[in-house]
């Protein structure tokens, strides 16, 4: 049956009335954008030809009181500063409003709705975003060669969590979905109760996940949940009347009345606007990073064969190490990657790189997800220098062996040589041998698992 | 129709707008209503009824003096398998047994359609078919459970493992260790299927129950699919029953949430007047509970703490512990210098905490695809460190008798093994079920390759772990002769400075090649930063 708008306000106890006041300013201050970092921000986009780095951006609000936008500390503990900041100033406002609103009657069921509106949009953004990365596997890609040519424990638990994601795209893209679904049913007024259930499961999930493999968006998934724990409490208690207690469920038809009809207008221009921008277009722009490669490593195609190789010779300072250096200067392996990274293998491990929170890089420069986590190699880019010169530079900043630079490179289909030095002025030849490695996580997809299989 | 308003966020009641009162009771039920409910009673009533016989029999030999607690977790483990009609029809991703399920509830529900003309409405019965399917779902799933509470299902890596390359493991291990490597948010998955098994105990959490339940075990199905993980069935089973579950309470949800419409529940409840029929009731009740949440909970807690079900459980040598690198290895009296491609040289060798010994060689070999799991009570069988590894890691368990500082080693992964001349092999005893290309040979060791004096310095495996993890069914299967196959075999001596940092094994190799390998311990300091939850207890003083 059609329901016709209904605004009959019903009884409010003093006592709701403060809780609902603070509640009210608390919750916009968090998913309101009036911080004017971020203004400056979306200023900064260029709105006629978005990217999906500025959507994404836009997506991810949070008042940041303390923090430098997007510095390492972002969704930090110092996040909860600014929580505890927010909450004060609403405790004064909620304060003053108890103060001055004693005589004036107010609908308080009018913005209870109002705040509820922009909750769920704001929620809905929120796992929309996040949902798409993941429906087109773009979050966790699968793993590299060099990836795969790690120890299992020279990885970061962050690292493994995304690797072992990225091994299977149908279940990321099965997660997306189901993030996605959830979001479009807070859209509609009679689905919210079913989206927030789905979501505080799964943001839960997420806050839990997070605390375990050691991730850096903790805090943010807590920011969502608690918007998605005040959206269930609107429905929970006529839940719990009807399947627990057993009792005559009453509904809310509570509906804002508009006063005119700009008020009906302007509700379906701002709904079909967001469905339109961040399903629509983000969606589209989500695939297209998709079909170019991706987020999380660089799309630019190598300058070297890509491979697994063995270290066959490496003459350093004049001298042949064997395999067994103790000095470590010696490689034990490299992978060169299909775009123009390399990674080696040497005896001693380093300290990896973290990568706490989820960015999106447009240039090549900037994407750091594939030696992050990583501690067993050393990742270097290729550059081709005016001159000839093939250098590689180190990408990790707790890699010693920061530079290196060869000035003569001899590639056949199964062997590189390279001739040069190292940054301390050493001379090194070191000759490569390409190694036609068959790798079980592959092998085993092929033929499954009930079968027998000689590795 | 004005009822008291629990919630505390108003709102105003409209007259007019009371629900149709078809459901209420005495009402008759359409005809094919009525032929849907009798498929649905019989379709999840012969899911509900285990229908292998061994799950009788394993009932009936449970020692509840001595529990372990796979004797519960049994109970709690079943679905419909019929093998031999199975073969007829075709595969269906491993669903046959639920058509054949269907196909014999369709006919019962045909048959029970001409016999009952009487019958208005079967809501008694839908009570009751609700209590079945509560039951099974809720045991099912805490036997599942607390194997994840307790963590042990997903062990966390051997040193073996963590020396392993990610490309060299198989999709489905890659998950399995991606959980095992945090034990606590293993804990808190345990607790949601926990808390959707308890709260299907009860009448007026069922609801709940279910759509955790739905949820969980939904994302689990998917995981199996992906990950061919190999337990996508038993994982949707109960997916299944949640779902029918939840759909009893869908049209009163629908019709709050969506149509808005004042909702007054009509759900049917016996009414027991006899008081016999009260204590029964009570009486399965509590059983249900103090087995499945208490004793369970009782019984997992001593496997994780003694007997972790898929880590072996016996210490290994104190002093042989840790990641060791290997600095000199002898081949009949050949030095073979380091080279990571050498296909007889040894590297990266690792003494695990338990009974074994792995290490890597860069030779093709079979491999162990299996996922690790089971019941296996000896060491040997315990193969999780070696299932779906590859990148030429070898993992031996061993015996040790450390009066003449000897190991006799023998090859866990049973890809490798050889079937003895003139026995017939069972698929059951292969991890790989497909048919391997196995000639019969003979062994390369004798029978007696452990003498019945190093027997006796060895002692009994059975009773290696702490006294309170033993239980009459570890026993029992002690008591029982092992798996006929020839597997790799090799006997080492060894000799250790003060704390085993240098190692030194001779012997022979599973061709009975004498070796001799120096080995030096290193501070392997890996990055993956260990949990302070850990299953088993390694570091028992004699």
């Amino acid at each position: 049956m059609e329901n016709s708008a209904i605004e009959k306000s019903s009884y409010w106890s003093d006592f709701e009335k403060i809780i609902f006041r603070f509640l009210f300013i608390y919750l916009l201050l968090q998913a309101l954008p009036l911080d004017w970092k971020y203004w400056r921000h979306v200023f900064t986009v260029d709105w006629l030809h978005p990217t999906l780095t500025d959507l994404f951006n836009v997506s991810r609000y949070t008042p940041q009181l303390f923090s430098i936008y997007n510095s390492g500390d972002y969704w930090g503990l110092n996040t909860f500063v600014d929580w505890a900041i927010l909450a004060a100033t609403a405790l004064i406002g909620t304060v003053g409003w108890s103060f001055f609103d004693r005589r004036t009657p107010r609908n308080y069921d009018r913005w209870y709705y109002f705040l509820r509106v922009i909750l769920r949009y704001r929620l809905a953004l929120g796992v929309i975003a996040y949902g798409f990365l993941k429906l087109f596997p773009l979050q966790s890609p699968a793993p590299t060669l060099s990836d795969l040519n790690t120890p299992y424990g020279d990885l970061s638990s962050w690292k493994i969590f995304s690797l072992s994601l990225g091994v299977a795209p149908s279940f990321e893209s099965f997660l997306g979905l189901v993030e996605i679904i959830a979001g479009l049913l807070l859209l509609y007024r009679k689905t919210v109760f079913v989206g927030t259930f789905i979501l505080l499961s799964f943001t839960g999930n997420v806050f839990l996940s997070n605390l375990a493999y050691e991730g850096g968006e903790a805090v943010y998934s807590l920011y969502l949940i608690q918007f998605a724990l005040v959206l269930l409490a609107y429905d929970a208690p006529r839940l719990y009347t009807l399947l627990t207690l057993e009792r005559t469920a009453v509904p809310v038809r509570f509906k804002p009345k508009y006063q005119t009809k700009y008020g009906v207008i302007g509700r379906k221009v701002l709904k079909v606007g967001f469905l339109l921008l961040f399903v629509v277009l983000y969606g589209q722009k989500a695939f297209d990073q998709y079909q170019a490669g991706g987020y999380q490593l660089p799309t630019a195609s190598g300058l070297l064969k890509e491979g697994f190789y063995d270290v066959s010779s490496f003459v350093y300072d004049g001298k042949e190490l064997d395999y067994g250096d103790e000095n470590n200067v010696r490689w034990q392996n490299v992978v060169i990657e299909k775009w123009p990274t390399l990674s080696i293998q040497t005896r001693t491990r380093l300290k990896p790189a973290m990568h706490p929170v989820e960015v999106i890089s447009r240039d090549d420069a900037d994407r750091t997800y594939e030696f992050a986590g990583n501690g067993a190699r050393r990742y270097y880019r290729c550059e081709k220098s005016n001159n000839g010169e093939l250098a590689l530079i180190a990408l990790q900043t707790q890699n010693k062996l920061t530079k290196f630079s060869f000035t003569e490179v001899q590639a056949s289909d199964s062997t590189v040589q390279l001739i040069g030095q190292d940054n301390t002025g050493k001379a090194i030849n070191i000759h490569l041998r390409k190694i036609d490695k068959k790798y079980l996580l592959e092998e085993a997809k092929k033929v499954g698992r009930r079968s027998q299989l000689i590795l | 129709m004005d009822s008291p308003i629990i919630s505390p966020i108003h709102s105003s009641v409209l007259e007019g707008t009371s629900q149709s009162t078809s459901d209420f009771s005495g009402h008759a039920w359409n005809k094919g209503r009525k032929f849907g409910f009798r498929l649905l009673f019989l379709f999840f009533v012969l899911m509900s009824i285990p229908w292998n016989v061994r799950w009788y029999t394993d009932l009936f030999a449970i020692d509840w003096t001595s529990l372990h607690y796979r004797d519960l977790y049994d109970i709690a483990r079943f679905q419909p398998s019929f093998p031999t009609l199975g073969k007829w029809l075709p595969e269906w991703y491993g669903y046959a047994d639920w058509i054949i399920v269907l196909l014999f509830a369709f006919v019962g529900a045909l048959l029970w359609t001409v016999i009952d003309k009487k019958t208005q409405n079967y809501r008694k019965w839908y009570y009751w078919l609700m209590v079945i399917a509560r039951y099974r779902a809720g045991i099912g799933i805490i036997g599942f459970a607390f194997t994840k509470v307790l963590p042990v299902q997903m062990p966390y890596p051997s040193e073996g493992i963590l020396n392993t390359n990610f490309g060299d493991l198989t999709q489905q291990k890659i998950y399995w260790l991606s959980i095992g490597i945090v034990p606590w948010y293993q804990v808190f998955a345990g607790i949601v299927e926990l808390l959707a098994g308890s709260l299907l105990f009860f009448r007026k959490t069922t609801f709940y129950g279910a759509a955790l339940l739905v949820g969980a075990l939904g994302s689990i199905t998917f995981v199996n699919f992906a990950y061919d993980g190999g337990v996508h069935i038993y994982a949707s089973y109960f997916v299944l029953f949640g779902l029918f579950i939840l759909s009893y309470y869908v049209p009163d949800i629908y019709r709050l949430m969506i149509l808005e419409q004042v909702t007054i529940p009509q759900y049917y409840y016996p009414n027991f007047q006899e008081t016999w029929q009260y204590v029964v009731r009570i009486g399965l009740k509590a059983t249900v509970l103090i087995l499945f949440l208490g004793v369970l909970f009782y019984v997992q807690l001593l496997n994780f703490w003694y007997d972790p079900y898929k880590q072996p459980s016996s210490p290994g040598i104190a002093k042989l512990r840790g990641y060791y690198q290997v600095e000199e290895f002898y081949l009949n009296g050949k030095l073979l210098p380091f080279n990571p491609n050498d296909s007889l040289r040894w590297q990266d060798l690792t003494f695990e905490k338990w009974s074994s010994l792995t290490f890597k060689v860069n030779r093709a070999q079979a491999l162990d695809l299996s996922n690790g799991g089971g019941n296996p009570i000896r060491d040997i069988d315990r193969t999780f460190e070696i299932a779906g590894v590859g990148g030429g890691r070898r993992v031996y368990h061993y015996y040790a008798d450390t009066t003449t500082q000897t190991l006799y080693l023998e090859d866990k992964n049973t890809a490798t093994a050889h079937f003895p001349a003139g026995k017939r092999r069972r698929g059951a005893d292969y991890p790989n079920r497909q048919e391997a290309k196995q000639t019969a040979v003979e062994d390369v060791y004798p029978a007696d390759w452990i003498s019945s004096t190093a027997w006796q310095h060895i002692g009994n495996e059975d009773h290696m772990i702490d006294p309170r993890g033993t239980t009459a069914r570890r026993s029992r299967d002690f008591a029982k002769t092992s798996l006929p196959i020839i597997r790799n075999k090799m006997i080492l001596h060894y000799t250790t400075d003060n704390d085993g940092s240098s190692v030194i094994l001779e012997g022979l190799d599973e061709s009975r090649d004498s070796i001799k390998v120096v080995l030096k311990r290193q501070d392997r300091a890996y990055i993956l930063t260990r949990s302070t939850l850990d299953a088993g207890s390694y570091d028992r003083k004699k």
